[in-house]
């Protein structure tokens, strides 16, 4: 294993810009930027080779705070902002971060799309079941019974929206998950969702002491996936399907070709307007 | 003290990588709770924090003078020989409240250090290399000094077992 | 044959084609268009339809001149009726008059009361009969001979054109074709046009190209190398053009899946240095207005191309209006200063979004490109259209910039952009308030000193001489702007004509809109009309807004689908005098 490692000097802590955090004292998302960090400096990737885009919400904050090229943009647009920027520039290698309000809420469908569309990019959510920035309203992934927003005074009372399994039938070729309280074994998925070619979604249930003080509990819920990552969708499903969404790992990992829009020069404006004359 | 076969350390070189990184993430995650306690206005406790960084950054110093002129290994972060989900010393997160008291501050950071001592005292006992052996032994002394600085400080407040006041705001909205 | 000899010369002929979907319409007006210009005339092809996606009825309408014809005529002097089935639908579209020609089969039945109470004059020819004496015979094909034949084209320039555009399709069609056009020429008429076309010396290199195609063509033009965009009437087309165009020049087009997705992926694309544009309509342009802001605050230059239709809502995508101008100037919610263009005409398509696009990137903000689809699914035979006047381009930071501050406050407003790939550049661009280095601040004074940056940055905009087209002069002015820029000058070259001379400026640049040029063009003027394609008057009442009119300014607003035609202008001026 140690043979693998890149050379270098960088450290996580390089990859921070020293921004303070506005996540409150607890929150997953510290261990998010940690992972994320620790991934980027294990895989020695040059600063402005990089490109974190977010929308918004708590989580989307993270561009901030690392020293990549970043883009904060508006809520539920992350992946399509990255989309764009990958396409035009197939070089970078582009990070995605959002919650899951942003990611599965507003920008519901872009996420279809993104995993369908299988560009070479990485998608961390961090997954509290909640909207932390607009005072806890309930989110795609809240449980149905959950009587604690004023907005939904009986619970959503509908049910869960399941990123791995909505991933998994829109076409992601990477799917995984992991918790932040084991913030290493984050990093490792991270890093095997950068190295994966083609769309990598990689959940991250990342805790609210704000507005979910029980999900202290997760800690005693996750454990790692039973099974080696399976390429099959169908036993992915299976498995996805039937799990009660705390089991952490690489869920389903297949290759396909990535899509990547062809650039190569073959004419110039002179050329193009050739076919105009009478 | 139980071997776990997978966690044992048998080079130098690879056991002062992990107490060196060990340091080094306490390091940045004290100061990462001094950030965050200030942006919260928590300035005491924040205080508390930067104090154990500084304290912590010492230390680490020391042990890295241990290291000179010996090439560590390179170590994914996730193939460290921890016996806690991260670096025994960054805490665990989820006891952190913003309007944490000293007491809670510190009990947080007696619990790292004995965890650091735990981590050291496991590989003392379970490394097949003597010289790691002895120096994690020495280590391990070490943190429980901290140990013992740490429980001399909490036994010194008023109120060692206070906890976090009632917030008698709401949570804002931000964006 | 006809006899010609009688036959007064005029500078333009406008003919008009319907048929049921399916009959060729569209392929006969395509081909008399390609015939016409190669024998040196200028033509503009319009198009309607009905809202089925095949079959139907459609009709194209074309005007021809010896001169750039920018605007559908006030009458047609043909209509060719390849039948009857439906016809009326388009009654108010072709307009007819007494000494309109028209042109139908005895046995395609009774000709509509919707076309027979102009009295116009009529040629019945027998085309069904006539396409079913040649094996593979088509009636469309027997018609463009007919029509061709009115005109005073050389059999043998329309033969070229269609052998090449069929030839696909295989000899046996080409040659059934052939016969059937050769039919068309020799059949005996009964009746002819009252006036033909003024020759024309030999043709000059021309363009025969769609607004769409021209808007597609400007982007490239001003450098435009990613595009991401989801299909939408009547806009489509630019799309259609770009993608393979994009791929042979190094850029792309990615298919989006909404327009929340296409505006942010340009703004992605641009953000990684690639200038970057999407093409929409209004419904659309509607969902974009969130990430236009984004651009805007984050500085990321992009370029919208709106070609405009029938509105509110779903509206009546297949027709054309300018009624967007309002979302465009101030759809953006906050203080978004921005740049908004509309071309002039078809061949103006291209210079507009040439110019929007290194405007854009100059500034770093957005500009919205105002089409239409009176302009954009209508094709033009054209003069090359002119390059756009040079801008400095998008400025970029050096690498290890020392403390790089990605929204300093600089002299002009505009502050260096750094690339990702550049060495010590990098930042976070951002759509929420920040200071200087990008981070996020709900300050006042960064507020304000960021809201004066980017609205400041466009003061040092040089509009040119092209920010609007004057022509004429006069103490009558009618300012326009869009696709009623050719009924409008139209209109100004007929009243001095008649003695009665106007000025004519319309608007190319409309936001930010140079006041003190706009003052100067209209010293002396004591009457002004306002003529645009809406309902509401937004063009005049942005211009009173600015306070760029007097008191006794009127305004000629009317929405589509009907173009505005030069005759309503003149009516209306001429209530002054």
């Amino acid at each position: 294993m140690h043979g693998n490692t890149p050379i270098t000097g960088l450290k996580p802590k390089d990859y921070k810009t020293g921004i303070k955090p506005v996540w409150c004292p607890g929150c997953g998302d510290f261990s998010v930027l940690s992972a994320v960090t620790k991934a980027l400096a294990h895989l020695a990737l040059p600063h402005q080779n990089v490109a974190m885009i977010s929308g918004i919400g708590c989580s989307s904050r993270l561009p901030a705070y690392t020293s990549v090229y970043g883009f904060h943009g508006v809520h539920g647009r992350a992946l399509a902002l990255a989309s764009g920027l990958k396409a035009a520039r197939p070089d970078l290698t582009v990070l995605v971060a959002g919650g899951d309000g942003d990611g599965f809420s507003i920008g519901g469908n872009h996420f279809l799309h993104a995993c369908r569309r299988n560009m070479d990019m990485t998608y961390i959510v961090m997954d509290n079941e909640v909207y932390g920035m607009t005072k806890g309203q309930a989110s795609p992934t809240t449980a149905p019974d959950w009587t604690q927003s004023k907005l939904t005074p009986h619970g959503p009372g509908v049910p869960q929206f399941i990123p791995a399994a909505i991933a998994l039938v829109s076409g992601a070729t990477f799917i995984a998950r992991g918790f932040t309280g084991n913030p290493n074994g984050l990093t490792k998925l991270l890093v095997e969702a950068i190295e994966h070619p083609g769309f990598s979604f990689v959940q991250a249930l990342s805790p609210c002491p704000t507005y979910r003080p029980e999900h202290k509990a997760w800690k005693k819920q996750v454990r790692p996936v039973e099974e080696e990552a399976t390429s099959d969708p169908i036993i992915a499903a299976q498995r996805i399907q039937t799990d009660d969404g705390m089991s952490t790992g690489v869920l389903y990992q297949t290759t396909v070709p990535v899509w990547q829009p062809e650039q190569g020069i073959s004419a110039d404006t002179g050329q193009l307007e050739e076919v105009f004359f009478v | 003290m139980t071997a776990i076969p997978n966690l044992i350390i048998e080079t130098l070189p690879e056991f002062l990588l992990h107490a060196i990184t060990l340091e080094r993430e306490s390091v940045e995650r004290y100061e990462e709770l001094g950030d965050s306690m200030e942006v919260h206005n928590n300035p005491q406790i924040a205080a508390v924090f930067r104090k154990l960084a500084r304290y912590g950054e010492l230390h680490a110093n020391e042990i890295e003078q241990h290291a000179t002129g010996l090439e560590l290994p390179r170590i994914p972060p996730w193939d460290f020989k921890w016996t806690t989900p991260e670096s025994p010393e960054t805490g665990d997160m989820e006891q952190l409240h913003y309007l944490m008291t000293q007491g809670q501050a510190l009990i947080f950071a007696l619990h790292n250090e004995t965890q650091g001592r735990d981590f050291y005292a496991h590989v003392a006992a379970t490394s097949t290399n003597q010289e790691v052996r002895e120096l994690a032994a020495e280590f391990a002394e070490e943190e429980t000094d901290h140990m013992n600085w740490l429980n001399a400080w909490i036994r010194n407040l008023a109120d060692p077992d206070s906890v976090s006041p009632e917030d008698l705001d709401p949570p804002n909205v931000t964006e | 044959m006809t006899n010609h000899n009688t036959v007064l010369t005029c500078s333009t002929l406008s003919v008009a084609i319907t048929g049921s979907g399916g009959s060729g319409v569209v392929t006969t007006g395509q081909m008399l268009l390609k015939a016409i210009a190669n024998a040196g005339y200028y033509g503009l092809m319009a198009r309607s339809a009905g809202p089925q996606i095949r079959g139907g009825e459609s009709a194209v309408m074309l005007r021809l001149g010896s001169e750039p014809v920018d605007c559908l005529d006030d009458r047609f002097d043909v209509l060719m009726a390849l039948d009857w089935l439906n016809v009326s639908r388009f009654a108010e579209e072709i307009p007819l008059t007494a000494s309109s020609l028209i042109i139908c089969d005895p046995d395609a039945g009774e000709m509509p009361e919707a076309i027979a109470c102009h009295g116009a004059r009529s040629l019945e020819l027998p085309l069904k009969k006539l396409s079913g004496a040649i094996d593979g015979g088509r009636i469309n094909m027997i018609a463009l001979g007919v029509l061709a034949e009115l005109l005073g084209l050389p059999e043998t320039s329309i033969l070229t054109v269609v052998e090449t555009a069929l030839a696909p399709k295989g000899r046996e069609i080409v040659d059934a074709s052939r016969l059937c056009i050769s039919r068309g020429y020799s059949t005996e008429k009964n009746a002819g046009l009252e006036q033909t076309l003024t020759p024309v010396a030999s043709p000059a290199k021309r363009w025969n190209i769609s607004g769409n195609e021209a808007s597609g063509l400007g982007a490239i033009r001003g450098g435009v190398r990613f595009v991401a965009a989801y299909p939408i009437t009547p806009a489509s087309e630019i799309l259609e053009w770009l993608a393979p165009s994009l791929e042979k020049v190094g850029g792309s087009l990615l298919q989006a899946e909404d327009e929340l997705a296409s505006i942010n992926m340009i703004i992605g694309g641009s953000f990684g240095g690639v200038p970057s544009l999407t093409a929409t309509s209004g419904p659309g342009l509607s969902l974009m207005m969130e990430g236009l802001g984004l651009a805007v605050t984050s500085e990321t230059p992009v370029v919208v191309t709106n070609v405009m239709r029938g509105g509110p809502s779903t509206g009546i995508p297949t027709k054309s209006e300018q009624s967007d101008l309002n979302i465009a100037l101030y759809g953006f919610h906050g203080d978004a200063p921005h740049l908004v263009l509309g071309a002039l005409n078809i061949r103006d398509c291209t210079f507009v979004t040439d110019w929007g696009v290194r405007l854009a990137e100059q500034f770093q903000t957005v500009a919205i490109i105002l089409s239409d689809q009176s302009q954009g699914q209508a094709r033009s035979v054209i003069d090359p259209p002119p390059m756009a006047p040079a801008c400095k381009g998008r400025r970029t930071a050096r690498p290890d910039t020392q403390e790089y501050r990605r929204y300093a406050l600089t002299e002009d407003g505009i502050s260096p952009m750094a690339i990702p790939g550049t060495s010590g550049g990098a930042y976070t661009a951002d759509g929420l308030e920040h200071n200087e280095k990008g981070t996020p601040s709900s300050m006042s004074l960064d507020h304000q000193q960021q809201l004066d940056k980017r609205l400041g940055k466009l003061t040092g905009l040089d509009p040119t001489e092209n920010w609007a087209e004057s022509r004429g002069s006069g103490k009558i002015a009618i300012i326009t702007w869009g696709s009623s820029s050719g009924a409008a000058f139209e209109a100004g070259r007929r009243l001095e004509a008649g003695g009665q001379s106007a000025r004519v400026i319309a608007v190319r640049l409309l936001c930010p809109l140079p006041g003190t040029l706009m003052t100067a063009s209209l010293e002396g003027v004591d009457r002004i009309l306002v003529v645009e394609q809406n309902h509401g008057g937004q063009f005049f009442h942005y211009l009173r807004a600015l306070n760029l009119l007097p008191d006794n300014a009127e305004m000629l607003a009317r929405p589509g689908p009907l173009p505005i035609r030069p005759g309503e202008i003149m009516a209306r001026v001429s209530e002054w005098s």
